[in-house]
């Protein structure tokens, strides 16, 4: 690879292979923090990451949003075909494997604990080193890995986190966020609150922007950016006030335009700022939100005025997944960091900005 | 208009900033660019209403003395703003090269600034120390009011203090102490120790807004078990 970042990193593990006298390393990642139950297999060999598997089971609610119990219910039945799928498809056994990686947070606790459970599990039984993941760190180090970034600015959008951050002194530090919901909270909330979801998501286009095609006019709504950080509670309120006003398709479709409008504009705005002030050349958008056509146009567009590329995460790898959470936890062990299964406690509340990371550059 | 040329100094997120001579004094020209991913309605009301905040809020401030640029000229539909060129530097650029008792000083006087500020009912909205200038005569300017705005709710100031002390911290974490205790001894000059007080519970409480605050967390837990 061509990526300066992962070229050091990838040279502390060709030593570390290189001194264990193993000929490749295979970390098996698990990821539980949220709807998706995931496992993903990465494999070192001569000097190159490959992803040989990303299996996921994704937990969709009848109605309503995500109930944390329903959620680990779900993954508690799904977690034992998740892996036999993903270790029979990558022709691994977990004999062979050089160690186990578990997202412990940030997450609902009921969920986190199935997938921290069968780590555990994994690593006592099977002697394997336990690699404690942040799912934020995961889901950056994923888009870098394959876009082959060095040094991007991060924009980082889902369910449950909307943040920009840039990575500063071996951490990722948060630039801008959100002061109370996500964006992906946001949309699925009025989506849901008006009766257009679940689902949520209909042959990849979310609910709003189906919706967003029926409407032709602007609303005025709120818009709430203090400093780099948004605030998207009111304008969900004031949305939903707007909609439930609404007169047909047509008065709804407005609003869902000026919602996501809004919204999007707000987001891209403090990204647009934090381009400047931190003055980089790449932008990479990850989470589940990045799936989102319309954003990923406009914030192409605030790239191009700064002379910076844009680069997005597809879709397998932008949500959450199970590869995402091996990569980096193959990033973490070649520079030693593992935890002991019976100190491997969940996070629920587990910043960004909180998680060393050894293998970035000195800056 | 402009007496003089125009010589482009940067573009910033929002705006290009032009150098000029203005009716004889040095200026700046501040123009709001329209940007291609905006709605062109949307685009049209965002562009007015800040170059009209800002406008409004720098020739107010100047009336009660805090150094913001003097506005020379404001066409809030063209998004333009002509305002007083200040020569000096952003305190983000050339605070590290100053020794922390100057540091100090220079804390103190944005605290002082800033009081007067909310103490008018006024809040900057994105007072970072990118948006304050160290003039060539040392002393110390307050600009970029695009997010300003008037408010009487304390979380709007506490928003304020909030967002400088997490710029100090991204760029000079090792001033930050020395930087925050100067602010707060000029912010307390003409503001009241209850205020003061009631200001940084605040701004405790926005800090821990963020997402995932353990603080919070323990917090609530804590409270849940006694009250």
């Amino acid at each position: 690879m061509e990526n300066a970042v992962t070229q050091s990193s990838l040279g502390n593990i060709a030593r570390s292979i290189h001194e264990g006298g193993l000929s490749k390393l295979t970390v098996l990642g698990i990821e539980s923090t949220s709807h998706t139950f995931g496992v993903g297999v990465v494999r070192l060999s001569s000097g190159a990451p490959e992803i040989l598997v990303n299996e996921f089971s994704r937990y969709v609610p009848e109605k309503g949003g995500i109930h944390p119990r329903d959620a680990s219910n779900y993954h508690a039945k799904e977690a034992p075909k998740v892996l036999y799928r993903a270790l029979s498809k990558a022709g691994v056994k977990l004999s062979e494997v050089s160690a186990i990686a578990i997202a412990l947070g940030p997450g609902l606790g009921p969920c986190l604990r199935v997938g921290a459970t069968v780590a555990r599990f994994l690593s006592s039984y099977y002697s394997k080193p336990l690699i404690p993941v942040n799912h934020a760190v995961a889901h950056i180090e994923i888009g870098k890995l394959l876009n082959n970034l060095r040094d991007p600015l991060v924009i980082y959008v889902s369910g449950g986190n909307t943040l920009i951050a840039v990575q500063r002194r071996k951490r990722y530090r948060i630039v801008g966020e959100t002061l109370d919901i996500s964006l992906g909270n946001l949309l699925d909330t009025f989506a849901r609150e008006i009766g257009l979801a679940p689902p949520y998501v209909v042959n990849g286009v979310h609910q709003v922007d189906a919706c967003a095609n029926w409407g032709e006019d602007f609303i005025d709504l709120p818009y709430t950016v203090k400093g780099n950080d948004l605030s998207f509670s009111g304008l969900l309120t004031a949305a939903l006030k707007k909609a439930r006003g609404a007169k047909g398709e047509r008065e709804l479709g407005n609003v869902c335009l000026s919602l996501r409008e809004t919204a999007f504009n707000m987001l891209v705005e403090v990204s647009e700022r934090a381009l400047v002030l931190a003055a980089k050349s790449e932008v990479l958008l990850t989470g589940g939100v990045a799936a989102n056509q319309v954003l990923n146009d406009k914030l192409k567009s605030m790239a191009s005025l700064h002379g910076a590329k844009f680069y997005t995460v597809p879709a397998d790898y932008a949500g959450d997944n199970g590869a995402m959470i091996a990569w980096n936890g193959l990033l973490h062990y070649v520079h030693g960091v593992i935890v002991r299964p019976e100190e491997a406690f969940i996070r629920q509340r587990w910043r960004l900005d909180e998680v060393d990371a050894p293998w970035l550059p000195e800056d | 208009m402009a007496s003089g040329g125009l010589v482009e100094l940067t573009q910033g997120a929002e705006a290009k900033i032009y150098r000029t001579v203005f009716l004889g004094i040095p200026a700046v020209v501040k123009l709001r660019i329209s940007k291609p991913y905006r709605h062109p309605e949307y685009d049209r009301v965002f562009k007015y209403k800040r170059t009209f905040i800002e406008a409004r809020v720098m020739a107010h401030l100047r009336s009660l003395g805090v150094r913001a640029p003097s506005v020379l000229y404001v066409d809030p539909d063209a998004g333009l703003i002509v305002m007083e060129y200040i020569d000096g530097c952003r305190l983000s650029e050339c605070l590290s090269e100053m020794p922390v008792g100057r540091v100090a000083e220079i804390a103190l006087d944005i605290g002082r600034q800033t009081s007067i500020m909310h103490a008018n009912s006024i809040y900057h909205g994105d007072l970072t120390l990118a948006n304050t200038l160290m003039s060539s005569k040392d002393e110390v300017y307050i600009i970029d009011f695009g997010l300003s705005g008037y408010s009487r709710d304390v979380e709007e100031y506490a928003i304020d203090v909030h967002l400088l002390d997490r710029s100090v911290e991204l760029l000079y974490s090792e001033l930050k102490n020395a930087f925050m205790d100067g602010f707060w001894k000029g912010y307390s000059i003409n503001a009241s120790a209850n205020f003061v007080e009631k200001l940084k519970d605040k701004v405790r409480d926005v800090r821990l807004r963020g997402r995932y605050v353990e603080e919070r967390l323990r917090r609530r837990v804590s409270k849940d078990r006694y009250a």
